[in-house]
């Protein structure tokens, strides 16, 4: 077979929340399934490969993200044709914002975002930080953390991750939480995000092999850690 | 006056603590705050003829500010510290307000405070120390401190307002180094680093923030790469580099898990160091440094004093619990965490990993940077590790990403303390790595019971 290969974008600037759990993640879940994969790290400056089945990007310090706007402007014919193509992508958090319109920092002005996600983001004098638990209608419960101070809104049509059961999500109004759009998630839950929702991570491996061009069926894996984990989880404040 | 009522009230609230053993530093500090809002600034000001010195920092300020007292205490200087490591503002108030007499007066010579480094501006603002030592810069519980870069600049603004403040820093960390560089009004900046390390490194250390020129953004060339983003570097086009070293520690050697040698400024004599690890060494470099810029010692003063060190309150600090002997290593943040596999858990001896994850407020709610950890680097360790805490679960998930195989999860201490007796024996060297709030829990369990036992045998 020919290996499902995985890029993980900006991680020297954008990882700064246990980012590397989602990477982790999705290649354990791989590999224990004998399904040979690779990471391709890109930098700012560095392409995309063409032949790429998968795209992440985390959240960065706000310095970081006006330097990966910039860079990303130059990528994001590519992304979008990507995720046009039925591409899995997954966006945590300053990434979300930064593949959507614009976010308008505290300390940088407007960085100009590439507008695969019809989301606007702002930054706030609010601190969104702390346990949150989703509902989403594709996925179940989602659960994770955040700790952000941009608000997220819709602009147009727009497809939200899920419901927030507990905790804010993209804004601190409309109890709303991420975006899907296509094989495409923006979301604000790290902690990590990937490992203790299973489905998700086998849902965007599944797409990515189907990007890949193979046809491999998914063996189920026994998930009573991540079980345990996901339960202990709903009982923290 | 007002002042007056707040160290009484300080020393009552203090001693009420003691005899009801309800612990708590920081109570008798709120207490004197309340009565006298610039308590702190009049009880540190009018003291400390030798000057006071500040220690800030993501890790190793409590080992970094004992290193300095057993220097000032080897060395016959009488100091007032925040021992017990309550690094806030009150806790600093409580530390003075006890030592002073009723007018405010404290006799010692040097005052020697470890702050949070949330807190820094304001602490240093209000009693403008003689000396601020920054150690490092890592990314640290992102939901209480927030970003790094916000925390440098709020530091540099701090630097840029302090008038007659010296600064010691560490010149291989980018962010730290940079809080010394084109400052408007001139201070006299100290700098202290580590020649080469050749010691044992990660293969999955994800820990490297600051590793861009913090003026021009662009990446900075290492030419030496110790752990997270201390080394050796320089900018494009050379305007910000590594400054050099004032005391550069050369020549490391660490010796097992029980001590890391290394010489100053290639001095003859090698230092010993009883706490191991190159992160000990940065911890000992910088307390030298912080001395040496502050008072007027010499380095043999210096150095005897670091060889007798012991560790601070559970920084791995030796234990005896049931007749095996047990470290506790505190973790709280990926580079830390590192830095403890990397000294103390890739050797191969009889021993029991216990981790304890606890997610209150004092150690960070977010737990997310266990995930930025390397610990893939322990994939090969075939022993059985204990999780506990009340994030025992989320714990043995990563573990199980991570590739390690026998691990059990506990998140009761009472069974888990049971659980380390059964899977160890009295030849095993246990290592206990809890976050803080489990540190402080599982500490005095192990400390009574062997007290207990002590007692038993008498």
């Amino acid at each position: 077979m020919k290996p499902i290969k995985l890029v993980h974008l900006y991680p020297e600037r954008m990882s700064i929340y246990g980012d590397y759990g989602n990477i982790i993640a999705l290649q354990q879940r791989m590999d224990w399934r004998g399904i040979k994969n690779s990471v391709v790290n890109i930098e700012v400056g560095s392409k995309i490969p063409h032949d790429t089945d998968l795209i992440f990007i985390g959240g960065g310090q706000d310095r970081g993200q006006v330097i990966v706007a910039d860079d990303l402007a130059s990528k994001a014919e590519q992304i979008k044709q990507f995720v046009e193509s039925g591409g899995p992508l997954l966006a945590v958090c300053g990434g979300y914002q930064l593949l959507g319109e614009y976010f308008i920092s505290n300390d940088y002005g407007q960085l100009n975002g590439i507008g695969l996600f019809n989301v606007v983001s702002k930054a706030t004098n609010q601190r969104m930080i702390g346990n949150i638990v989703v509902q989403s209608d594709r996925f179940g419960k989602l659960i994770g953390f955040e700790n952000h101070s941009g608000a997220t809104e819709y602009v147009g049509r727009a497809q939200p991750l899920g419901k927030v059961i507990k905790g804010f999500g993209n804004n601190p109004h409309d109890k709303l939480e991420g975006i899907t759009y296509k094989n495409a998630i923006g979301t604000y839950l790290h902690g990590s995000f990937l490992p203790k929702n299973p489905k998700v991570c086998d849902w965007l491996i599944g797409k990515a092999i189907a990007k890949s061009g193979q046809s491999i069926k998914l063996k189920p894996l026994g998930d009573s850690l991540e079980k345990r984990a996901r339960n202990s989880s709903l009982g923290r404040p | 006056m007002r002042s007056l009522f707040a160290i009484l009230a300080a020393k009552t609230a203090f001693r009420i603590n003691r005899l009801t053993g309800t612990g708590g530093t920081s109570l008798p500090g709120m207490v004197a705050q309340k009565i006298d809002k610039d308590i702190l600034a009049k009880l540190i000001k009018n003291n400390f003829p030798r000057g006071v010195i500040v220690v800030t920092g993501t890790n190793g300020k409590t080992t970094t500010t004992k290193l300095i007292a057993d220097i000032l205490e080897s060395n016959g200087i009488s100091y007032v510290y925040n021992r017990t490591g309550s690094n806030m503002e009150r806790g600093l108030i409580t530390s003075v307000a006890i030592e002073s007499n009723i007018v405010g007066k404290v006799s010692a010579e040097v005052g020697l405070f470890e702050v949070d480094e949330a807190y820094l501006p304001k602490v240093c603002r209000a009693i403008q120390p003689n000396v601020i030592l920054v150690s490092n810069l890592f990314r640290d519980q992102l939901d209480r401190f927030g970003e790094l870069d916000k925390i440098a600049r709020s530091f540099r603004n701090l630097i840029e307002d302090l008038e007659s403040t010296q600064l010691v820093l560490n010149a291989d960390d980018p962010l730290v180094a940079s809080l010394g560089y084109q400052l408007e009004n001139e201070k006299k900046v100290t700098y202290f680093g580590v020649g080469d390390y050749s010691g044992p490194k990660l293969q999955h250390d994800r820990t490297a923030d600051s590793i861009f020129d913090p003026f021009t953004q662009e990446k900075l060339y290492y030419t030496q790469h110790y752990f997270s983003h201390l080394g050796k570097y320089r900018g494009k086009g050379g305007a910000f580099r590594r400054p050099k070293p004032d005391y550069q520690a050369n020549n490391l050697k660490q010796n097992g898990i029980e001590s890391i040698q290394f010489d100053i400024n290639s001095a003859n004599k090698p230092v010993v160091l009883k706490i191991p690890g190159i992160f000990n060494v940065y911890n000992a470099m910088g307390a030298f440094a912080a001395v040496k810029a502050s008072l007027n010692l010499e380095d043999d003063q210096i150095t005897k004093a670091l060889a007798g060190s012991a560790a601070a309150f559970g920084r791995s600090e030796v234990l005896n619990y049931n007749g095996r002997e047990a470290l506790i290593l505190l973790i709280k943040n990926p580079t830390g965490l590192n830095q403890i596999i990397q000294t103390y858990l890739l050797s191969e001896d009889d021993r029991l990993l216990v981790f304890i994850i606890n997610d209150s407020y004092a150690d960070g709610r977010d737990i997310s940077w266990l995930w930025d950890s390397a610990l893939e680097d322990l994939a090969q360790y075939k022993g059985k590790v204990l999780v506990g805490g009340s994030r025992a679960d989320d714990m043995a998930l990563r573990l199980k990403y991570a590739g390690i195989k026998d691990v059990l999860a506990e998140s009761n201490e009472a069974e888990l303390l049971k659980l380390i007796l059964k899977h160890s024996s009295k030849r095993s060297k246990l290592f206990i790595l809890p976050t803080y709030t489990a540190m402080l829990s599982v500490r005095s369990q192990i400390v009574a019971s062997d007290e207990l036992q002590k007692e038993y045998w008498q």
